[in-house]
């Protein structure tokens, strides 16, 4: 069973009252704790000692029987240890009575049955000034002023080249185009003694192209992200074979979705971008094992119109189709071509009231995020309807970047080392052509983030922190990603040779990294019953 | 049973502020969903549970970080931390190994702790602890993600230490402008500082220079069961069950607890006299268990007539120095930064004292002190 936000309500786990207002989904941030928000955890300094009371009951109940932990452990499902308060309720959920519905600073000694007043801590308290005990916890600058660098040892050609596409890119800001030039020049100049078969080398070339692109032909850019439909499909099929990202996105999406779904009959899936549909088959296969039997299940696969006349987006509904009886799932198929999410309306979709609905979004949100922050931005369009459908879950993954920040020297920098792990992660791969057309594909995305701009630069990639609280802020709340989904993930791993990937859990949300840089982050959410709105704050 | 219970819960409860009692209860009680009877390690749960945090190359409180990838076979990554400095407050992104500028540059290579088996470089106390190790000492922080146990055995930690120690004695940008050397310090905490004993060994073995040894309650061991381990079992969040455990998983596989790497001056120990063995800066938690085996480590120390200061807080727990919020806390701290400055006004003085205590096996300080008058 997933496991929602326990933060967007106002009281812990021992209150049911909700928040009133559907924006506020976060304790006020002065009351959390400062030190151990340093150690990665946020709690509430109000709240420590009932954590700690929880600590010990959990502690009592593990004295009896240590040794039945770890296999309890092994296959109980945890969430979001980060929320210290719901870390441990749901421990003692799982291995000891369900914690009280009061919190209180007393405890009933067992052997005496009277109660003690439990005040062992208040006599420790140090009596060295506490400086910044409770700092203000801003998330919000920390998230701003993030820049995650992972680099290999570089030759001093490479540390140079690295300098020069830096200064080069502040010269395109600043719009000093004719030093720009040059440096494009000495740039090529120095590739040739550069290694570009991997490392910096590789994907700096990209980045000159991209730069050089941006100089002498204009941001329109129409060209980088134009290769029809037809050969960003293909590019998109070998980036899926040639390394984990889109596979972990599948995977974990899948995983969220199934959940979801336990119980319902009929069932309705809606993916933003379909492409060869290949996040449906294991999902497919996975309803037919249910237990207790398949529900009926209906998929809209959102693409563009083919302009050939042939109807692909029907002919991978055919596909799947085939694929749906042949495990005896119920199966319904229905395409939306539109060139545009934006231009996608809900009745499009059909949706039944009666059936439980999940929006699939793989790396697609960030393409309605326009220049401009206007009201009706298409972003709000969309995930407004979508909270209109009150869908039992939407699957959200996004590349873990700040590829939207409007300064472009920042956005360079940050593209410059996103992408170049993303390179270097795909040196494991041996298998080509998968290999070769990969590093188009993400070539081409280079090229979007560096060398358009306006509606034409669509690759607008935020953070998870950004995407937490554009969708917190329109009516949505977290479904928590467990143990199980961040085990399965990581066994799915293993199947890759490549040692440097890996998993984190963050506050509920699964991240695909390559060696400790997330690249890839994979969340899934839930409208807020618009009943709460009207409930008020107590 | 439950009653004994209580008591110890109390006992530590008494010692620690509430922040920190939360802190260390909290990994005891995940720690022991890890650790299975079997001596195998539950590692999805493990990484799934542990807090971790990005580097950030944009200084925060006056510190900047980045991961280096120093061995590509054994995907082993280390995250350096530098100082910001007043003449360049923001970093240039090409020039994350840019020279360090000071003429003395202490370069401190920190081992995380975890008992061999938990926790990363990237580990939020450790990213915090090591933050905190760079304004203290003005240094670079060098924080290696060693090869963990029982997936890795010994000798996996102390061979990565050592690639890392190799690497950071050969990084020009790390030289400090007096004598074109790096000065290296190694320093850890729990197996971390365990780590650092071994490595030590190494370079000396190989002629690389190393200034300083800092151990934060070291890990070690023996066959032998202590007084401070009879006393304090299950007292303070540790027990010995626990304690073998790691050993068991880290040791090769049929070794006891004398194994040299768990009990460097045991029977199967050598001994450390005549050699240049670092300085070291040994600090012992008078609550925990192992106390006799770290004491036993300095004692060893000093019989081989080394130079080492011992710090016994008498009331710090396990994980003390991972909040500032307790008077050993900056104890510690102050001792960590005269430990790594000294390094600086080493005279020649000092240097012959040195020898001289070495040769006679007294205790260098008090024979300098002594000469001074």
């Amino acid at each position: 069973m997933l496991r929602y936000d326990s933060t967007s309500s106002s009281a812990g786990s021992s209150s049911g009252s909700l928040s009133s207002s559907s924006s506020s989904s976060k304790p006020p941030q002065q009351d959390i704790d400062g030190l151990l928000a340093g150690a990665g955890y946020k709690v509430r300094s109000s709240e420590l000692r009932q954590v700690a009371q929880r600590l010990e009951r959990l502690e009592t109940a593990m004295g009896n029987s240590p040794a039945d932990f770890s296999q309890l452990a092994s296959d109980a499902i945890l969430y979001n240890p980060s929320d210290l308060v719901c870390w441990v309720d749901s421990l003692l959920t799982e291995f000891a009575e369900p914690p009280p519905t009061c919190s209180s600073d007393f405890i009933v000694d067992p052997v005496n049955n009277q109660t003690v007043v439990n005040s062992a801590w208040t006599t420790a308290e140090p009596h060295t000034p506490q400086v910044h005990q409770n700092i203000t916890y801003d998330e919000q600058q920390s998230l701003d002023n993030q820049l995650t660098v992972v680099t290999a040892m570089e030759e001093d050609s490479g540390i140079r080249l690295v300098h020069m596409l830096m200064t080069c890119a502040e010269c395109v800001q600043s719009g000093d185009l004719s030093l720009a030039t040059s440096l494009i020049g000495d740039m090529q100049g120095l590739l040739t003694h550069v290694n570009t078969v991997c490392g910096i080398g590789k994907v700096a070339g990209h980045f000159i192209d991209a730069l050089s692109r941006r100089i002498f032909q204009g941001m329109g850019g129409g060209s980088v992200n134009g290769g029809s439909a037809f050969e960003n499909e293909i590019l998109h099929h070998h980036f899926y074979e040639a390394c984990p990202y889109l596979k972990f996105a599948h995977f974990t999406a899948n995983q969220a979705i199934l959940e979801a779904f336990d119980g319902h009959d009929c069932v309705h899936v809606v993916d933003f971008n379909l492409m060869h549909g290949l996040q449906w088959p294991a999902l497919i296969q996975a309803l037919a094992l249910r237990p207790g039997g398949p529900p009926l299940l209906r998929l809209t696969g959102i693409g563009p119109p083919s302009p050939d006349g042939r109807d692909s987006l029907r002919e991978i509904g055919l596909r799947l189709a085939e694929l749906a009886r042949s495990v005896n799932v119920r199966f319904a198929f229905r395409g939306v071509a539109a060139s545009r999410l934006e231009d996608v309306k809900p009745w499009m979709l059909q949706v039944n009231p009666k059936e439980a609905v999940a929006v699939n979004s793989i790396m697609q949100l960030h393409r309605l995020l326009g220049s401009e922050q206007t009201r009706n931005s298409p972003i709000d369009t969309v995930l407004s309807w979508i909270r209109g459908l009150n869908p039992k879950i939407m699957t959200v993954v996004e590349q873990e970047a700040n590829h939207n920040q409007p300064g472009f020297l920042d956005r360079f920098t940050e593209a410059l080392y996103y992408y170049s792990t993303m390179f270097d992660s795909l040196e494991a791969c041996r298998v080509q052509p998968e290999k070769a057309l990969a590093e188009i594909y993400i070539q081409r995305e280079i090229g979007n983030v560096v060398s358009c701009e306006g509606s034409a630069r669509v690759e607008r990639h935020e953070p998870l922190a950004k995407w937490r609280r554009r969708l917190s802020g329109a009516g949505f709340r977290a479904l928590h990603l467990g143990s199980n989904a961040f085990k399965q993930a990581s066994m799915l791993l293993t199947l890759f040779s490549a040692e440097g990937y890996s998993v984190e859990e963050n506050e509920g949300c699964l991240s695909l990294g390559w060696h400790s840089r997330p690249l890839i982050a994979a969340s899934a959410w839930q409208a807020v019953p618009a009943w709460d709105n009207h409930m008020s704050s107590s | 049973m439950a009653r004994s219970n209580e008591v110890k819960l109390n006992e530590c409860k008494m010692a620690v502020s509430l922040n920190t009692w939360v802190l260390i209860s909290n990994f005891k009680l995940a720690y022991n969903l890890l650790r299975r009877p079997d001596g195998t390690f539950n590692r999805h749960l493990a990484e799934f549970l542990d807090r971790k945090v990005p580097a950030n190359a944009n200084p925060v409180d006056g510190v900047f970080s980045f991961d280096v990838l120093i061995d590509r076979g054994t995907s082993l990554l280390s995250r350096i931390y530098r100082p910001a400095t007043a003449e360049e407050p923001q970093p240039n992104i090409a020039e994350l190994e840019k020279l360090v500028t000071a003429e003395v540059v202490p370069v401190i290579i920190f081992f995380h702790g975890g008992s061999f088996a938990h926790s990363s470089a990237n580990s939020a106390i450790y990213d915090t602890l090591c933050r905190r190790l760079v304004s203290l000492c003005k240094a670079v922080v060098v924080s290696v993600n060693y090869r963990r146990a029982p997936e890795n055995r010994y000798p996996c930690a102390y061979d990565d230490g050592w690639t890392a120690l190799k690497w950071v004695n050969s990084r020009p940008w790390l030289q400090s402008q007096k004598d074109s050397k790096v000065h290296i310090y190694l320093a850890g905490d729990s197996s971390g500082g365990n780590i650092a004993h071994h490595v030590a060994l190494r370079a000396i073995e190989s002629g690389i220079d190393v200034l300083g040894n800092i151990l934060l309650n070291p890990m070690f061991g023996g066959q032998e069961r202590t007084e401070s381990e009879k006393r304090l079992d299950g007292k303070y969040c540790v027990t010995l069950r626990d304690r073998d455990w790691y050993w068991r998983a880290y040791l090769p596989e049929g070794e006891d607890r004398d194994h040299p790497a768990c009990n460097p001056f045991g029977p199967n120990g050598r001994s450390l006299e005549g050699i240049k063995f670092p300085k070291s800066l040994v600090v012992v938690a008078g609550l925990h268990l192992i106390q006799d085996w770290q004491l036993a480590y300095v004692e060893g120390l000093k019989k081989a007539g080394q130079e080492v200061k011992l710090l016994y807080m008498e009331q710090a727990t396990i994980g003390f120095f991972l909040l500032p919020n307790s008077n050993h806390f900056h104890t510690v701290t102050d001792e960590i930064s005269k430990f790594v400055s000294s390094d600086c006004i080493k005279t020649i003085g000092e240097r012959i004292m040195q020898c001289i205590g070495a040769l006679l096996c007294v205790d260098y300080v008090c024979l300098f002190k002594c000469f001074l008058g």
